[in-house]
Formats: structure tokens, C-alpha cells, sequence
């Protein structure tokens, strides 16, 4: 048994702590890292979330900390304390028990995903859930918008939607939504998300996959959970949660965002393959809650800054790019880098292709992978310029619109990559 | 007269039939030796090329630009290569071993010399090989990230790390084949001082913007900075 060797022989104290549970209906695991600032109201709000949604269920929060320098567990061990002022680490109000346990020294989402599978498969959990310690505003409702898809309603996998700003999350309306609905065909629109559901049969699924010390899903294993729902028939749907409150600090870097999620979302091309090169169009799923909110905000300061890396990217980069692209391809966005600011425009077709190419030459590894990757990034901010001259003056519907365009353009081009990904290099 | 004559050619016939006696003993020798040296060459590349298909050393040279390094060559895949490699450094070295039966005189301490030498210059071609990806991976992520963080003059930074690291795998190579020793150690050093020292020279001189820049965009304030790209997920 996968999860008696990894509690008995890496975590005992763990596995200690959740026989004392014994087994439970539902789990939700808070990874966190540093996060006093939040974690406290994360904790809370799964707690109102189990007493006023599932009286009667037994239930338990999972905190696994990745070896936090600040007061992070102190908290979530104190909030036992208050409750009770019984054992450390394991405490019960009703039905609500919550474990805490350090499980690394440097914060891995995947590992901290295993761990949290391994546990849910310990207790014979019916449904779970995963909330980020870094998000500020969860509440109770959004707990239950994840747990009871997966626990009511026979749902395998539970993505979350949210209330977005205009220029908020464009990575993923522009590449990774639409890219992964052609590809895989199935319109899950925040598949690379801090949240998420699942059920137990996914959970096992799951847990027994020999991925875990794969670098690609190192820091984005929730994507990878979602495309194994879908390769394996699994019922998915998403729940909306409503605003989502940036976390305080610095920005999450440009760079490192593309680095975690297009890697992973190529990686995943290549494990899925016998899925997706056969399929066409997407499919529809069910959605709980508004399918999309779009909020008017102020676009960013100082854009041009964006044009000015792309265009020099494209130039610096070109030997790298014409090794990735096809000369047309390559000749195309030579030309586009040659216009003036105000005229530019990075065409729904020759982004969808320069992609398809791109994931191409992933596959056939024409250099290092992580190579690959990078230099995509001057031509993400090519196409982020185009989306931010263009939709200035669009409402929120006028956007859905265009992006819904994009996707069919993925779509439609799918065979473009089915091409390029079985050519010979 | 005649007697002598005939005498000579006697003479010279059986110095003739001597020589060949002596010497074509030794000519199937080699042969036989250069022979089965082909076979062996060819059993070696035969079972290189299969267990480097089997460890799939192709997708890691892949990966790491070798491949890329080699095509830019025109040279074949890595696994050909050290295949086809194994086969033309075992099938010389029975040729010479075959050549060293003939007894000719002065080639035989050729032949020891260049056997003597033969493992040196394998590893000074593979050092210079080696040298030569690494070059080129290092070379490329440093101008993929100078790019990506909007340094200026990302392919000066990018060919001064690939130069750096050329000097250095041709400098290891010339030291292992025991070349010059010393001249090349010094030429090293003089190469890297006066490298290092005309940058930092020209950073301090020249560039005292771009320094300021650098510093302010790695230790100051970042908010500024990230306020330019919208939140990507």
C-alpha cells in the first residue's frame, strides 16, 4: 500500500496523528509556507465552512507546512489549543478535527499534494479540497462550492472561477485556457488554480502514478490532477467563487509563472498524448455559479515598456527562435516586431501557431526544454501588448467574445499541431 | 665469369627468397591482426550503439543542445558518434599494433608514440567537446534570461560567458596533451586577467548608468517594475 510506505516511512508522526482521526467524509489541506498573515482566516473559514454546510459529516483540515520561518504553525497549533487545550497538533470540535504536520524544508506543491492524497486515501476521505494559505479573502462558501461538486453530486474534479479584473489572469485567458480546451477538449477555464476539488476515486487514481519527482509538476501538480480527470473519463466541473483577492508582497514573476504553467501544460501534451492527438473540438462542462465575471480596472502603467521587450526579444533571440518556429512563422513575427507601436497587432492565427510550434518543438527537444520555455516569454508580452492596445475600450462581454474567437482558433488549428508535433526533426 | 654471375644471382635470389620468407610470415600477421580488429570494431560499435540506444543518450543530448551542436556540425546523432567513434579508435589502434609486427625500422617508435599518446588525445577531444555544450547551454541561458529581464546588451553577456568557457576547455585540452604547459597556463592567465579586467574596468568606467540600473532593478524598489505587466494567472 503507496500510503503506508510514505506515513509509515517518511511521515510517522502523520500517519500517528490521522489514525487518531480515524476515517472522515470530508478533507481540506491548507499547503503554507510563511503565511501568518492569512492563515488564520483560512483555517476559520473551513471551519465555519464544515459547521454550517456539513453538520453531520466527519471532517478534518489538513495543514501541511513546508517548514515555515515565521509564526505560521505556531498559529494553526494555537487555534487547536483554543478550541480545546488538548493535545498538540490534533483536536476535535464536533466532527472537525485538524492535523498539522511539516512535510519539507522548501515548499513542493506536488509533494504536498501527495501527501495530502496518501492522507485522503488513509482516511477513506469521500471528497477533498485544496486552498492555497496565500489567498486573503477565502470564506466558508467557497469551501463548500469545492467539496460538495465532488461529495453530492458524483463530480470528479472541482475547478474553481472567479471574479477577474479586465487585465487580470491574461496568461491564462490567452494561452493556457484556450490551448488546453483545444488540446484536450474540455472547457475548464482555471486549470491552473490555488483551489481546487476533487473526489476519492480521483484521489486514487492519482496517488498511484509514478509522477511525483517529475520537475514539470514540481509547482503546478493541479493541472495535471484536472487533464488525468479528463484522460481517464472522469465527470469534471467548476464552481464559481466569486473576487479573488491578490496576495500581499511582490507580484508573481512573468518569467517564473511561464516557467511553471506552459512547461507543465507541454509536459502534459506529451504524457496525454494518445488522449488528445486523436480528439477535435471541445466539450462543454457543468458550471455552478456565474461561468465568468469580468470587472472594468485600470490598465497597467508605462505598457510600452512591454512592446520594448518584445521587440528586442525578437531580436536578440533570433537564432534561438529560428531554431524553434518555421521560417514562415518566424518571418511573421519579424515583421509584426518591425511596426510601430500604436499599429501593432499579434494576430489570433499567428499566436496560435507560433504556440502549436513551440509545443512542437518541445516534444522534439531541438534544446533544453526549460530553454524552450524561456523563449516564449518576449512573445507572451507580444501578445499581451495586442490584447491590452486592443481591448482598451472593450467591456467585459466584448472580451468573453474574443476569447471565446481565440479558442475556436485553437481549435481549428489543432491539426496544424497534430502535424508539427509528429513531424520528424 | 659466368660461374660468378651465376653465383651473384643465386646469391641475390636467396637473399630475396630470405626476405620474403622472413617478412611475409609477419604480413599475414598484421593482416590477420588488422582483421580481426575489424571484427572487433565492429562487435564494439555494435554493442556501444546498443546500450547507448538502450540508456536513450539521444533525448538527454537533446535536451541539453548537444544535438543541436552536433547538426550545426553536420555531424551525426551522439550515439552514432561515439559508436562510430569506438569503431575508428579500436580499428586504428590494431592497424598500428599490426604495422609495429612489420619490424620497419623507425616506425615502430612512431607507432609506440602515437599509441602512447592515443588515450590523451581521446580525452583532450572529449574535453574539447564537452567544453563546447556547456559552452553553449550556459551561453544560451544567460541570454535567454538577460532577454527575458530586459538587460541591456544580453549577447555581449552571452558570448563573454561562451568565450570564457571555450579559453578555458582549449586550455584544459593543450594540458592534457602536455602542449607548451606552461606557455599555455600563462596565455590562460593573461587571457582571463586582462578579460576580467578590461570588464571590470569598462563597468566601472563606462557603464556607471548601466551599474546604477542593474543595482536599482535587482536591490531597489520592485514594485515599480511589476506595476508594467498585469498579474499573469
Amino acid at each position: 500500500m503507496p500510503e503506508e510506505s510514505l506515513l509509515g516511512e517518511r511521515y510517522p508522526e502523520l500517519g500517528r496523528q490521522l489514525m487518531s482521526v480515524g476515517l472522515t467524509d470530508l478533507l481540506v489541506a491548507v499547503p503554507s509556507f510563511n503565511n501568518e498573515a492569512t492563515i488564520e482566516r483560512t483555517v476559520q473559514a473551513i471551519e465555519e465552512s464544515y459547521q454550517r454546510n456539513f453538520v453531520r459529516d466527519r471532517v478534518v483540515i489538513l495543514n501541511l507546512d513546508a517548514g515555515s520561518t515565521d509564526r505560521t504553525t505556531e498559529i494553526v497549533l494555537n487555534m487547536n489549543g483554543r478550541r480545546s487545550g488538548g493535545q498538540r497538533g490534533i483536536m476535535s470540535l464536533r466532527t472537525v478535527h485538524c492535523v498539522t504536520t511539516q512535510y519539507a524544508k522548501v515548499p513542493s506543491q506536488s509533494e504536498a499534494l501527495q501527501l495530502i492524497l496518501t492522507s485522503a486515501d488513509l482516511l477513506e476521505a469521500k471528497a477533498c479540497a485544496v486552498v492555497s494559505a496565500t489567498t486573503t479573502n477565502v470564506d466558508a462558501n467557497w469551501i463548500a462550492n469545492l467539496l460538495r461538486p465532488a461529495y453530492k453530486q458524483e463530480f470528479q474534479f472541482v475547478a474553481p472561477l472567479y471574479t477577474r479584473g479586465k487585465y487580470q489572469g491574461l496568461l491564462a485567458r490567452t494561452l493556457l485556457y484556450p490551448m488546453s480546451r483545444a488540446v484536450f477538449g474540455c472547457r475548464i477555464r482555471e486549470m491552473y488554480s490555488d483551489e481546487w476539488g476533487f473526489s476519492r476515486q480521483l484521489a486514487l487514481d492519482c496517488e498511484s502514478q509514478n509522477v511525483w519527482k517529475n520537475e514539470e509538476i514540481r509547482a503546478r501538480p493541479e493541472a495535471w490532477m484536472a487533464i488525468t480527470a479528463m484522460a481517464s473519463g472522469y465527470k469534471c466541473c467548476q464552481s464559481f467563487m466569486g473576487p479573488k483577492v491578490a496576495p500581499s508582497g511582490p507580484a508573481p514573476d512573468l518569467v517564473e509563472a511561464i516557467r511553471q504553467t506552459v512547461g507543465n501544460l507541454f509536459w502534459c501534451l506529451e504524457k496525454f498524448e494518445s488522449f488528445w492527438v486523436g480528439r477535435s473540438g471541445s466539450d462543454a462542462i457543468t458550471t455552478f455559479g456565474s461561468e465568468h465575471d469580468l470587472i472594468e480596472e485600470e490598465p497597467p502603467a508605462n505598457s510600452e515598456k512591454i512592446f520594448d521587450l518584445f521587440r528586442s526579444g525578437v531580436e536578440e533571440l533570433e537564432s534561438i527562435l529560428a531554431s524553434i518556429l518555421t521560417p514562415e512563422t518566424h518571418a511573421r513575427i519579424k515583421e509584426i516586431a518591425a511596426l510601430d507601436a500604436a499599429k501593432f497587432r499579434f494576430g489570433p492565427a499567428l499566436w496560435v501557431r507560433t504556440l502549436y510550434e513551440f509545443a512542437a518543438a518541445y516534444h522534439r527537444g531541438v534544446m533544453a526544454r526549460n530553454h524552450v520555455i524561456q523563449a516564449l516569454v518576449p512573445l507572451y508580452r507580444g501578445q499581451l501588448y495586442s490584447f491590452l492596445l486592443e481591448q482598451a475600450n472593450s467591456s467585459p462581454d466584448e472580451i468573453e467574445a474574443d476569447t471565446e474567437s481565440l479558442c475556436r482558433e485553437f481549435e481549428n488549428q489543432k491539426p496544424y499541431l497534430v502535424e508539427q508535433w509528429k513531424a520528424k526533426s | 665469369m659466368r660461374v660468378m654471375i651465376v653465383q651473384g644471382l643465386q646469391q641475390a635470389y636467396q637473399n630475396l627468397f630470405h626476405m620474403f620468407a622472413e617478412f611475409l610470415p609477419r604480413f599475414v600477421v598484421m593482416l590477420v591482426i588488422i582483421l580481426s580488429g575489424l571484427l572487433v570494431a565492429y562487435a564494439l560499435r555494435y554493442l556501444v550503439r546498443t546500450t547507448l540506444r538502450l540508456t536513450k543518450l539521444d533525448r538527454l543530448s537533446d535536451e541539453a543542445g548537444a544535438s543541436r551542436v552536433l547538426r550545426m556540425a553536420a555531424l551525426p546523432s551522439m550515439t552514432e558518434l561515439l559508436s562510430r567513434s569506438i569503431f575508428w579508435i579500436s580499428l586504428a589502434g590494431f592497424i598500428l599494433v599490426g604495422l609495429s609486427v612489420l619490424n620497419i625500422a623507425g616506425l615502430q617508435e612512431q607507432v609506440s608514440r602515437f599509441l602512447h599518446l592515443l588515450p590523451e588525445i581521446v580525452i583532450a577531444m572529449l574535453i574539447l567537446f564537452f567544453g563546447l555544450i556547456i559552452a553553449n547551454f550556459l551561453s544560451r541561458a544567460a541570454l535567454l534570461a538577460a532577454v527575458n529581464a530586459g538587460y541591456t546588451s544580453p549577447k555581449t553577456l552571452s558570448w563573454s560567458i561562451r568565450f570564457v568557457i571555450w579559453i578555458l576547455a582549449i586550455t584544459m585540452a593543450l594540458e592534457e596533451l602536455s602542449v607548451a604547459r606552461e606557455t599555455v597556463i600563462a596565455a590562460f592567465s593573461i587571457v582571463f586577467g586582462a578579460l576580467m579586467l578590461g570588464l571590470a574596468i569598462a563597468f566601472g568606467l563606462g557603464g556607471q548608468q548601466l551599474a546604477r540600473d542593474f543595482l536599482e532593478r535587482n536591490l531597489g524598489d520592485r514594485k515599480k517594475e511589476k506595476t508594467e505587466e498585469p498579474q499573469p494567472l
